[in-house]
């Protein structure tokens, strides 16, 4: 009969209707739990803000406790003061829970001034465009020393970290890069570090600059043009020693006499200073020719007995 | 150090390095997160309980180095082939040289040698705590906490190492360039394996000021060459590799063997140029710049 038969479509077309809606419901619910468990064990706060740069180093607790340890243990033992747990503490307090684009100096200060030691004087080596160079120079010559030689640059040396607002209060995802804000904790941090680098040293400094560059050697955009040059102290700092170094192979951009190394030179006799320049000094040159002993440049007179 | 000092004391050696499991805790975690991320994830405080129970509560004069197997087994790794770089007598040059891993990959390059290299450390029997004060010389007991260690880790890192093997010996080095008894004779040697090694390249390099003590096909490095050829490897041997040399000059530029034969900056700057001569040092830099990539 057609009123039986059409209730009964009805009832069947009723009860597939609730197994799609249970069936949905519960996809939705799984969807749900997975990701509140995966998320739940990395802590991840929804509401953490997002940023371009690396997020804050794994471990990070970790690998600066057992920097600042190794530092003053294995390496510099005559700074058996330093207690690199209330370090550790100050740095963390720079940063955790804060917006990472809202970091002022005040907030390192602390750290700034557990973890300064001072600097033997004729051994402060800066260094720009010319990192990978000046650090290898550092490794294997002691008697030179960069920001990263420092117990605070070696602590801070390619890790990354920044606050969050919301719980837990360090952003493990990402960090602000300097075109998203100047005032983030890792601008903030080196330009301070900078600042008490150049502060603290005495005597005749060296500073390793790349003559195979081709927007010039020096820079008033670089931490050290904008920065350290300007916070040398006349009374301390005797002299500066350029070192200006190009690539084995590479285009020879400028030289100690070129235009960015005189702006250099008038910057720094303004205040001062003595200045002298050697394009490719000998040592860091020969640093070079270690890995790329065929080229012409690295060519060694001929093994002879006599002296040249 | 007054004797009376020393009389007070143990053990004629220095104590256990202060700080030490924070030191190597963070050493472990260094080496995952920046030095070697490749490594995948470890376990670091796994790593340090296995490290620890090798040589805690126990006479630090009967440490084995089996007692560390555990310690090897969580905290090894890969070697990427032709990246070994064995030594003697020149620990701090190879420590420059290798590039932290970038160049090679030396033992102290790798996550296990990481951990330990330069510290030192012992236990005691029926006490729970490391030994601050002093610890036992090679001299006093051979079975010590370190010396075990390094024994263990040596194996270890000749046991995963293949490909091209490097071995940088110190042709100024008064006992001979190539010691034995030594780490490399009775540790590193016996334990290559032969089917993965393609060829073993020594270089012996003399200190820039140094004598000229030994070179290839002379005294201890004659031994070492026949022993390897006799075990089957392909051997070769060059004296003063011109990279290490060079290395060396940092500290001498002044020096006869150091000076460059342009001592001004070319007037003309062009792509790397190629030394035709055809010696094992072009191949080899070809070789490095090629594992580089």
């Amino acid at each position: 009969m057609p009123f039986q038969q059409g209730s009964a479509r009805t009832r069947q077309r009723t009860v597939l209707l609730v197994g799609i809606a249970v069936l949905l419901a519960a996809l939705v619910l799984a969807v749900v739990l997975a990701s509140v468990l995966t998320h739940g064990e990395r802590e991840l706060s929804p509401q953490m803000l997002k940023w371009k740069d690396r997020g804050t180093t794994r471990n990070l607790q970790e690998v600066i406790l057992g920097r600042c340890y190794n530092y003053i243990t294995a390496r510099y033992p005559e700074l058996g003061d330093k207690d690199c747990l209330k370090i550790w503490e100050s740095l963390k307090h720079a940063f955790i829970y804060k917006n990472p684009c809202n970091i002022t100096s005040e907030d390192y200060q602390p750290l700034m001034e557990l973890a300064s030691h001072p600097i033997p004087c004729n051994k402060s080596l800066f260094w720009s465009k010319t990192s990978d160079l000046a650090h290898r120079y550092t490794k294997s010559n002691q008697n030179f020393l960069t920001l990263e030689d420092t117990l605070l640059g070696y602590m801070a040396d390619r890790v990354s970290w920044c606050g969050d607002p919301s719980a837990p209060g360090i952003n493990y995802e990402s960090c602000p890069k300097r075109s998203e804000c100047e005032s983030n904790p890792s601008s903030v941090f080196w330009k301070m570090a900078s600042k008490m680098f150049a502060e603290a040293a005495c005597g005749v400094v060296q500073v390793m600059l790349n003559g195979s560059v081709e927007a010039g050697a020096f820079r008033s955009s670089s931490i050290f043009g904008s920065i350290e040059i300007f916070n040398l102290n006349p009374d301390k700092v005797s002299a500066v020693h350029i070192w200006l170094m190009h690539d084995i192979g590479g285009p020879q951009s400028e030289s100690c006499s070129g235009h960015s190394i005189k702006r250099l030179k008038s910057i720094l006799e303004e205040r001062n200073f003595k200045i002298t320049c050697e394009d490719n000094y000998r040592p860091v040159q020969l640093l070079q020719c270690v890995h790329n002993p065929d080229h012409s440049d690295c060519r060694l007179c001929t093994n002879a007995t006599e002296a040249p | 150090m007054n004797s009376s000092e020393v009389q007070g004391k143990k053990w004629k050696g220095e104590g256990t390095t202060l700080n030490l499991e924070n030191i190597v805790i963070g050493r472990c975690y260094e080496y995952i997160r920046i030095v070697n991320p490749a490594v995948g994830e470890k376990n670091c405080s796994e790593i340090w309980e296995a490290f620890k129970n090798a040589f805690i509560n126990k006479d630090p004069c009967s440490i084995l180095p089996k007692d560390y197997e555990l310690f090897i087994n969580l905290s090894l790794h890969e070697i990427p082939p032709n990246k070994s770089l064995f030594w003697e007598n020149n620990q701090l040059l190879v420590n420059s040289f290798a590039g932290r891993g970038r160049r090679y990959m030396s033992l102290a390059d790798t996550l296990f040698g990481f951990f330990g290299d330069f510290l030192n450390w012992c236990g005691q029997e029926n006490s729970a705590e490391l030994d601050y004060e002093s610890c036992p010389t090679t001299e006093e007991c051979e079975n010590n906490a370190v010396e075990s260690f390094w024994r263990m880790a040596s194996v270890t890192y000749a046991e995963h190492s293949s490909g091209v093997i490097h071995v940088l010996l110190n042709g100024s080095a008064a006992g001979g360039a190539y010691p034995d008894p030594g780490f490399f004779a009775d540790y590193e040697i016996p334990n290559l394996q032969k089917d993965k090694i393609s060829q073993i390249v020594i270089w012996v390099v003399d200190d820039i000021e140094g004598p000229d003590i030994e070179s290839c096909g002379t005294h201890s490095v004659k031994i070492l060459e026949n022993r390897l050829k006799t075990l089957g490897y392909d051997v070769t041997c060059t004296d003063n590799y011109k990279s290490v040399m060079l290395l060396l000059c940092l500290d001498y530029p002044d020096d006869s063997k150091c000076t460059l034969s342009s001592s001004a900056p070319a007037a003309q700057r062009g792509p790397v140029s190629s030394d035709r001569r055809g010696s094992w040092n072009k191949l080899m830099i070809v070789s490095f710049e090629l594992l580089l990539q």
